[in-house]
């Protein structure tokens, strides 16, 4: 065992002692995420640069100390935690855009940049970086990747994997290697994309390089506000099966949009069932008759009204209502559990009626909001976690929740990844052999099992908490699924 | 309230838990935060300070140094306050929190101790006020200072230095509850001028060019007696009782003169002013005076560019307009400066980078957090090296100071207005 004391000498001699951090009352802050995981570090180090990252991981695994990266902590698996304490490697200091290329249409960032400095760096050439992740303004680039995050106008234009032409990376071994390049085609395997959604799990990427695109010249934003999630649904499925893809096609529930408009004013009908955000863009001989199609399926399906954005501030109020409206579920509880499941969309109302049913017979309020448009869920279970029993109570609905979607053919996450505590339901979509795979490729990178543990996979040892998710599991259904 | 406050020295003032627990930690707000954009760091970001408190207020830490430290850093501006989609008061806690801080009885507390006295019997007595500020006035505008400058005697990085950066150029005549103001003929109303305290002594010019903007739009303006400082400098600073007490000596005084609106030219004046109920909730009596009280309080600005009566002015400049906090996440209140500028004939508005974000001068902040109010100001100032505005409005006297001190920086010579003098002069040359 190492003492704290030689452990943080050993990390000051590599980024200073400034950029060390170990007192209890400094390392609190970063025993959480966006989630309700907690586990206290041993101690925080701010590396400045690529060559520090690796230093800083040579010398966690020469100490035998666990290594967790983090980004802005917003994340929604419980992936910045450090489940087996050890240190965790922020990316606070390693924030400069280092290239904007408008020819090739790319940009060069360092791993801590904040998601949607990207777009503002880039508007003044007339480009934008299109993942946008409603926690955009403060997620970073970093956690993106490995998040493989997506938002809501990922729907058209995919998702962050299909944004990052390069990498260079600190791999769980201490190596530096680039992965991918600076266009859209490499030879050979595409490690780039291994990496991508690997969770902090691989390694840390110290340095990214993005694609941008131009900016839409006609945007149309709508608001369709229905009586009930029923219809709002009905009326994504007939919007696709239309034939078009809208740049973003979002859904809100009642309880959701109502905290969002206490709190953010953004015009939500507080007596509606559910909104429907559905933004088209492109050229504007495209994007009005699209409106107007648009337009006639939300009132077909019993649209009660359906309002068009006038400007681009009309336009982003409606918008600071969706990107708050998980935030300010803080209105309603002290806590919220997220999960992140994914349906064929023709299952959606299905999967819902489940969700509602759930909640209901463990007693819980739900709030609900969609990436409508690719049958992404997001119901959040509401709970004050003061109270004893409720946070076993809200994982077992959880669990109960992801069994529904894996059973109408879906996944365990369509953004968020599986972090924590969705780990354990990971048998019910993989066999053993599977599993060992992943695990192996995991190994490739180095690092026996220290480097962000407890994560991702459902192997591996001294996961503590775990305990209380794998109860949750068993009640929900057996393991073995597949 | 139970014994949520058990963890804290002062528990009738504890940050109560309905408030620290409604923070989610989802983290959206760490980017707006000043601190948090110059260091990265979570413990100097809102959710970090917030998280420190609730652990604070569940026992889980005690109150020490550490964590004061983090607290410290805070600059109050409460750009987190205005993101933050769960409505997390983060003013209020963190007055309170402060409050927490100044009753803790640890050791090293002297020089809070002795911040708290000076305050007290400064702002809340005009007599020992005025006779503080008269010499810095008189320096102020001074062929003494000028020469100094010339000399680089003020070069050392002094307090005297920095402060030196950051005094206007022509404080002119202070101006006083109980003053008069001149007499608008035919007034087809009238309002009430809210003097201050620092302001009414340094930027005595700020208000009389509020009262000739309100006198052309037939407004008389009255700088009533008996009113005193706003009591934000001890609320921020964790004085609430004493706070208090001046929020109920504004009141009487204010309620003597009718019901006539109260225009506020110092946004952290307004927002404190229009926050009283909430800083008397305790006391019922004046916490519903205090409602009355709050109705009537309006921004310069906000009250201006609500006027029926459009009054012409002409300025050619370029102009850039940098958000007070108290103006923009307080009072939320950014369009109304911006319009008044815009509608000036001939000047042109320009925006830089991140003009909400906190300068750095934040009430006393400057002068205790020196390093982080340099950092902010370097930020200023290299926007405004950018944008090579002609001058720079604000609305608050805190940020008027810490930008002169920006646009010196910058190597500029812009001046450094409140929107309510660019407008008076604006107007006064377009022959209002
Ligand atoms: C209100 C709210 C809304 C959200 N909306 C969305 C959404 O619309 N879409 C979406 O996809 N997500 C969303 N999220 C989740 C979250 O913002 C994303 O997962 C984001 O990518 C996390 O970024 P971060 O910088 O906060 O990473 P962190 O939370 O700090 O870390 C996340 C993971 O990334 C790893 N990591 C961080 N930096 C690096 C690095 N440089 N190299 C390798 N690994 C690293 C960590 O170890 C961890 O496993 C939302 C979150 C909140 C709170
Ligand atoms: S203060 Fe508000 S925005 Fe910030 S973390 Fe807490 S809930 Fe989120
Ligand atoms: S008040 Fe300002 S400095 Fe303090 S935490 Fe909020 S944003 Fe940061």
């Amino acid at each position: 065992m190492t003492t704290r004391r030689a452990l943080v000498d050993r990390l000051a001699s590599v980024v200073g002692p400034s950029n060390v951090v170990h007192r209890r009352e400094d390392l609190l802050v970063y025993e959480f995420d966006g989630t309700i995981e907690q586990s206290l570090p041993d101690a925080v180090v701010f590396p400045g640069s690529t060559e520090e990252v690796a230093a800083v991981v040579r010398a966690c695994n020469s100490l035998g100390v666990a290594v967790t990266p983090r980004g802005a902590g917003t994340g929604l698996s419980g992936g910045a935690v450090p489940a087996q304490r050890g240190v965790v490697v922020a990316t606070g200091r390693m924030r400069r855009i280092l290239e904007i290329d408008p020819l090739e249409r790319l940009a060069v960032a360092e791993p801590g940049v904040p998601n949607i400095q990207l777009s503002e760096a880039a508007a003044e050439h007339g480009l934008f970086y299109a993942p946008d992740p409603s926690s955009q303004k403060a997620c970073t680039i970093g956690g993106n990747v490995a998040e493989n995050a997506g938002g809501p106008h990922c729907l058209a234009l995919g998702v962050t994997t299909n944004h990052v032409l390069g990498l260079e990376i600190v791999t769980a071994d201490g190596e530096v290697v680039t992965l991918g390049g600076r266009t859209c085609e490499t030879s050979g395997y595409d490690l780039r994309g291994v990496f991508i959604g690997s969770e902090g799990t691989l390694g840390i990427a110290t340095r990214i390089v993005v694609r941008l695109l131009p900016v839409p010249a006609a945007v149309v934003t709508l608001l369709g506000v229905f009586d009930s999630v029923e219809r709002a649904s009905a009326t994504v499925s007939a919007i696709i099966a239309g034939g078009m893809v809208p740049a973003a096609l979002e859904m809100i529930d009642r309880l959701c949009l109502q905290a969002a408009e206490a709190g953010l004013q953004c015009g939500y009908p507080a007596d509606a069932g559910a909104v429907l955000l559905v933004e088209l863009d492109g050229v504007d001989e495209v994007v009005g008759p699209q409106a107007a199609l648009a337009t006639a399926a939300c009132l077909a399906h019993g649209a009660r009204e359906v309002r068009t954005a006038r400007d681009p501030a009309e336009r982003e109020l409606l918008w600071k209502g969706r990107k708050g409206a998980i935030g300010s579920l803080g209105r309603l509880a002290p806590n919220y559990y997220i999960l992140d499941g994914v349906v064929p969309r023709s299952r959606l109302v299905e999967v819902m009626a489940r969700v509602s049913e759930v909640a209901k017979e463990y007693g819980l309020l739900v709030a609900n909001v969609f990436h409508a448009g690719d049958g992404n869920l997001h119901p959040l279970l509401l709970f004050d976690d003061r109270e004893p029993g409720a946070r076993a109570r809200v994982l077992e609905a959880g669990a109960h929740i992801m069994r529904a979607c894996v059973e109408a053919g879906g996944a365990l996450s369509g953004e968020h990844g599986i972090g924590f505590e969705k780990r354990a339901f990971m048998p019910w979509l993989y066999g053993e052999a599977d599993l060992e795979n992943m695990e192996r490729l995991r190994g490739v990178f180095g690092n026996g099992g220290r480097f962000n543990p407890c994560k991702l996979l459902p192997t591996g040892t001294g996961c503590g908490e775990m305990g209380h998710n794998q109860a949750a599991m068993r009640a929900a259904g057996p393991e073995a699924y597949v | 309230m139970g014994s949520e406050g058990r963890h804290w020295p002062l528990p009738e003032d504890a940050p109560a838990f309905a408030d620290l627990s409604r923070c989610v930690h989802c983290g959206l707000c760490v980017t707006a935060c000043p601190t948090y954009v110059v260091t990265g760091r979570e413990a100097e970001s809102p959710r970090g300070r917030l998280y420190l408190a609730r652990a604070v207020s569940e026992g889980r830490i005690g109150l020490t140094e550490a964590v004061e430290a983090h607290w410290d850093l805070c600059l109050q501006c409460r750009a987190c306050e205005a993101v933050c989609p769960s409505g997390v008061p983060y003013g209020r806690i963190m007055e309170h929190v402060r409050a927490q801080v100044a009753a803790a009885p640890a050791k090293g507390r002297f020089a809070r101790r002795l911040r708290r006295l000076v305050l007290r019997n400064l702002v809340a007595r005009p007599g020992v006020l005025a006779a503080a500020v008269a010499p810095v006035r008189w320096f102020a505008g001074s062929r003494t200072r000028r020469l100094a400058v010339k000399a680089g005697l003020l070069r050392l990085p002094s307090m005297v230095g920095r402060l030196e950066k950051q005094l206007p150029h022509a404080p002119g005549r202070p101006l006083r509850a109980g003053d008069a103001l001149p007499e608008v003929e035919a007034a087809s109303s009238r309002a009430v001028l809210f003097t201050g305290c620092v302001m009414g002594e340094l930027f005595g010019n700020v208000h009389r060019a509020t009262a000739r903007v309100l006198a052309r739009a037939g407004i008389q303006a009255l700088a009533a007696p008996g009113q005193v400082c706003c009591g934000a400098l001890s609320a921020h600073d964790g004085d609430l009782a004493f706070a208090r007490g001046l929020a109920r000596r504004n009141i009487e005084a204010l309620e003597l003169v009718g019901e006539d609106p109260i225009i506020v030219d110092a946004a952290g004046c307004g927002a404190a002013l229009k926050e009283y109920e909430q800083l008397l909730a305790g006391d019922r009596e004046y916490a519903v005076r205090a409602r009355a009280f709050a109705a009537r309080v309006r921004d310069a600005s906000e009250f201006v560019a609500e006027l029926p009566m459009k009054v012409p002015a002409r300025l050619g400049a370029r102009v850039t307009y940098q958000d007070p906090c108290h103006l923009a996440h307080a009072q939320r209140i950014r369009e109304a400066p911006r319009r008044l500028l815009a509608g000036i004939d001939g000047c042109t508005l320009v925006e830089t980078v991140a003009s909400d974000l906190c300068c750095g001068a934040a009430g006393t902040y400057g002068l205790l957090q020196p390093a982080m109010s340099a950092a902010l100001r370097a930020r200023k100032a290299a926007a405004f090296h950018r944008v090579r505005p002609d001058a720079v409005a604000t609305a608050n006297p805190g940020c008027q100071m810490q930008y002169e001190a920006a646009v010196r920086e910058a190597g500029l010579s812009a001046r450094v207005v409140h929107v309510m003098e660019l407008l008076d002069e604006a107007q006064a040359r377009a022959g209002g």
